[in-house]
């Protein structure tokens, strides 16, 4: 059997696909939102080993880890709503569970950055009459991230890729779109194959400016 | 408040054995085959030969930069095109996930393979040994010990990956979830019950793997 690829039903409806890019961009530009403080709190939490709270945090961290993005979009979109009695639209449902589990993931990476920073440092901004807060704010944190920033890049295309799940409770993003559009057209193979290109060329290039980033500051360190 | 009611799963236990099963198989699978995949495009990424990396970094870099998602609908729309087999969830969805996770296990293999010093190459070079024999006896063992945190994070990633075959209709637990969900109008328990499932998985796979770990340092 002889297959003929025709891929010009998919360029004539490229925009179609393109507002569903936009859609992907919003979902994990608010994913985004709701991961990168509640991370950074969750890590300070950690670190803190305050009783009952640093606990809390660490099984918070362990239980998102360990659930499948998937299972998570599926349970926020139809088992929460049941639970606080109050309906979640596909964007709000992935956009929850996404973010909370990539905060899960942001905390370990914050985590990583706040203990490799020396003890001297600490000394430092004791011996400067600096209390913990300001000391972890102005002293820590400000190294701490610059040092894990690659390493932020890559979970930020990370979250972007995952995002595609949301396709299975019909958000209106990029693989959705590409799902339509496939259906209409008859055209599966040609639209897939389009729209994981537009995947790959994204994240190549993020992730090859994270790699960069990682060469330049590995040099300024 | 809503009132939790777990007793259907009792009834129904079949459907989630089912999907217990289906979950299994396609991890099984996946797992062997992204195994294998991986230790291929592993070695050539750290061969000497030009071509051959640059095939297989070709190969990593093009298959870890695209969703697992897009490559199930891609494979499960293409296979029957390129093989003119009918279409089949299973398939498509093992050799879809199996790709994917190759590329990461390549990674993993390639950093366990530059961990081991020149000075084994030589040694071995200088006894006789030709590449293969080289990697099978002197370079892949320890290797793979050192590898072993990484290779089962990975191996759990495989378990969570399955759930996206639910999209094109594989039987797996979160599609055998969903059918409870609909059939029993009880979406809160069906779908807690799968996250509890999965997770529980997880974490005798991941107290299995901090097991062989100890064991294996103490060998070092």
């Amino acid at each position: 059997m002889q297959y003929q690829w025709d891929f010009s039903v998919v360029f004539r409806h490229f925009d179609f696909l393109l507002q569903g890019a936009v859609g992907t961009i919003e979902l994990t530009g608010v994913a985004l939102a709701i991961a990168m403080p509640w991370g950074l709190v969750l890590a300070i939490l950690r670190i803190l080993r305050i009783p009952v709270l640093s606990q809390l945090a660490v099984a918070y961290i362990d239980l998102f880890r360990a659930s499948a993005s998937l299972v998570l979009i599926f349970w926020f979109f139809f088992a929460f709503p049941v639970l606080i009695h109050v309906d979640l639209g596909p964007f709000s449902a992935a956009a929850l569970a996404l973010g909370l589990q990539a905060a899960a993931y942001f905390a370990e990476v914050y985590r990583s950055g706040i203990q490799s920073i020396g003890r001297g440092q600490w000394d430092a901004a004791r011996a400067l009459g600096m209390r913990y807060s300001p000391a972890m704010l102005h002293v820590i944190l400000p190294q701490a991230i610059r040092r894990v920033v690659p390493v932020i890049f890559l979970r930020i295309v990370d979250l972007l890729k995952t995002t595609s799940l949301a396709a299975a409770i019909s958000f209106d993003e990029l693989v959705h779109h590409a799902q339509r559009l496939a259906s209409d057209t008859f055209r599966p193979v040609e639209t897939f194959t389009v729209v994981a290109l537009m995947f790959f060329v994204t994240i190549f290039t993020f992730s090859q400016l994270a790699r960069w980033l990682e060469r330049r500051l590995a040099r300024s360190d | 408040m809503s009132q939790w009611n777990f007793s259907f799963l009792l009834r129904r236990w079949h459907v989630v054995l089912d999907g217990l099963y289906g979950t299994l198989a396609l991890a099984a699978v996946t797992l062997a085959a992204s195994l294998a995949i991986g230790l291929v495009a592993g070695m050539m990424r750290s061969s000497r030969s030009a071509p051959l990396r640059a095939a297989a970094t070709a190969y990593v870099e093009f298959f870890r930069n695209i969703p697992a998602l897009v490559q199930v609908f891609w494979f499960f729309y293409v296979l029957p095109i390129l093989t003119g087999i009918q279409e089949n969830a299973f398939v498509s969805a093992a050799a879809a996930l199996s790709f994917y996770s190759g590329a990461f296990f390549a990674e993993i293999y390639r950093s366990g393979i530059q961990s081991i010093e020149r000075g084994q190459w030589e040694a071995s070079k200088a006894l006789g040994f030709r590449y293969l024999r080289t990697m099978r006896y002197i370079v892949l063992p320890p290797a793979i010990k050192r590898m072993v945190p990484a290779l089962t994070n990975q191996a759990i990633e495989v378990v969570k990956l399955t759930t996206v075959a639910s999209t094109i209709a594989y039987h797996e637990l979160l599609y055998q979830g969903q059918l409870l969900s609909q059939t029993e109008f009880r979406p809160l328990e069906s779908y807690t019950a799968v996250a509890a499932i999965l997770i529980g998985m997880l974490v005798l796979l991941s107290w299995g793997s901090t097991r062989l770990e100890r064991r294996l340092a103490r060998t070092e």
